[in-house]
């Protein structure tokens, strides 16, 4: 299953964004960011398996910094 | 299961730390030693997430009780302190000035002074107690050319005098100054709105009228301004950049954050929600009024205020014996079993707003689980000394 994954610099974004995400109707994921370069460092990605452009709307809505978005093909 | 610590003595000494605790904030507490032992916002394993998910959740209640939309803008620190310290260090970095009331804590007066080279930064404004047009126009009269802020107390430690802080905030953004407020003594207790009353910070403690443990303060930002750090460290964020991250709250929260402090703290502020803040203070404010009543029919006992009433005064009561200081008074209530603080209250300003600088004054300050009884029976020490 594929899915979107957004990368956002702190976990407290992370959680926002889910949060958000989540009372709009959008189930989505936290996990670890395991591409370093994307983030200068560490941090954190939010996934979705579905709504990708509803989601980057409403993410981006908030103002909060998406710092790359990329598809990945193993899911959750 | 976890129970009300039991009441060892009659304690009045709720404006340092409210006590005892709610058994939620003690269950919160060891709940997140047990089950949130990991460190929050450093990786991606189940009870890490779960830490970081136990913060969150605490920014989204504070968020809410300050009415303030975005919970990334509540920033964790260690008290009220160090949060009033990254603000007023921030905002006049570059030079400016502060107006501040003449009730302040030393929390507000002494990082002012230290920043302060060769003279006074800061410009104090009188406070009248009930008379808010006259309190503007002091601080009106304290604004300069090139004033930064007004950082004011919202309700005075040691005399409960509140401010009007609404019309203070209306006040600052009319000259284009920021406003920061010392919620040390209201957070809980009085209502405190970030968007109606115009706060662009919000400096609490958690372990005051928000029923948290110590150790936990808040720092609640409505303003889009950069404040530059006053520590920079890991924040689990960017570590490739040396620059700490702009981002709040990680700007502020470099080092592992208070996980059970913070859960504790979520727990209190819920408490106080359920309870409702109005409820709360309304409660404080009769036995203070009570106290009050029966004080001021006692010959010995000097007064500093009004009868307490919740439009003018926050539930703190100054007071004391005529002939003695009031350490003296607070050593006999002690010796009857019954917890006050007396002396200056790290408050000198005050004290000299009210001439009870050389003696200080005992503080009787009350929570929501103080009781008639402890009322009646500290009125009938105080009347006996």
């Amino acid at each position: 299953m594929s899915s979107l994954c957004f990368y956002v610099s702190s976990i407290t974004n992370a959680m926002r964004g889910k949060s958000i995400l989540e009372q709009n109707g959008i189930r989505a994921f936290i996990i670890r960011s395991s591409d370093e370069t994307v983030q200068n460092g560490c941090g954190y990605c939010l996934l979705v398996t579905s709504e990708y452009e509803l989601a980057e709307r409403l993410l981006r809505s908030t103002g909060m910094r998406i710092r790359d978005k990329q598809i990945k093909n193993d899911g959750p | 299961m976890i129970q009300n610590t039991p009441k060892s003595c009659i304690y009045f000494d709720n404006a340092a730390t409210t006590w005892p605790k709610p058994s939620c904030v003690l269950r919160a507490v060891q709940q997140a030693m047990t089950i949130y032992g990991a460190n929050p916002g450093r990786s991606g394993y189940q009870m890490a997430l779960a830490a970081s998910r136990a913060i969150y959740s605490c920014r989204e209640a504070a968020a809410s009780f300050f009415n303030l939309e975005n919970p990334s803008n509540v920033i964790f620190t260690q008290n009220c302190t160090t949060a009033l310290n990254i603000v007023i260090k921030g905002l006049l970095k570059y030079g400016g000035r502060a107006v501040v009331s003449d009730l302040e804590h030393n929390a507000v007066m002494r990082p002012l002074n230290a920043i302060s080279v060769n003279k006074p930064i800061f410009d104090i404004a009188s406070v009248t107690p009930g008379d808010t047009p006259k309190t503007l126009e002091s601080f009106q009269r304290c604004i300069k050319p090139d004033t930064r802020a007004i950082i004011c107390l919202h309700a005075s430690n040691v005399f409960g005098i509140r401010l009007p802080i609404r019309e203070i905030g209306e006040l600052a953004h009319r000259h284009g100054l920021k406003f920061v407020v010392d919620g040390a003594q209201s957070a809980g207790v009085l209502p405190i709105d970030m968007n109606n009353d115009s706060i662009d910070y919000l400096c609490v403690p958690g372990h005051k009228g928000l029923y948290g443990p110590m150790g936990v303060g808040m720092l609640v930002c409505n303003s889009d301004f950069q404040l530059p750090t006053l520590i920079e460290g890991g924040t689990g964020s960017l570590s490739l950049e040396l620059n700490q991250p702009g981002e709040l709250p990680d700007r502020f929260e470099s080092g592992t954050l208070n996980t059970a402090g913070i859960c504790g703290l979520h727990a209190g502020i819920e408490f106080v929600k359920k309870n409702g803040a109005d409820s709360i203070a309304e409660h404080e404010i009769n036995i203070m009024k009570y106290i009050y009543r029966r004080l001021s029919e006692t010959k010995e006992v000097i007064l500093y205020t009004a009868c307490p009433d919740l439009i003018n005064l926050a539930p703190v009561l100054s007071f004391n014996l005529k002939g003695h200081q009031s350490e003296e008074t607070a050593q006999v209530l002690a010796s009857k079993g019954i917890a006050v603080r007396a002396g200056l209250h790290c408050a000198p300003c005050a004290h000299r707003s009210f001439g009870t600088i050389k003696t200080g004054t005992v503080r009787l300050a009350p929570s929501k689980f103080t009781t008639f009884r402890d009322a009646q029976y500290v009125c009938k020490v105080i009347e006996s000394i």
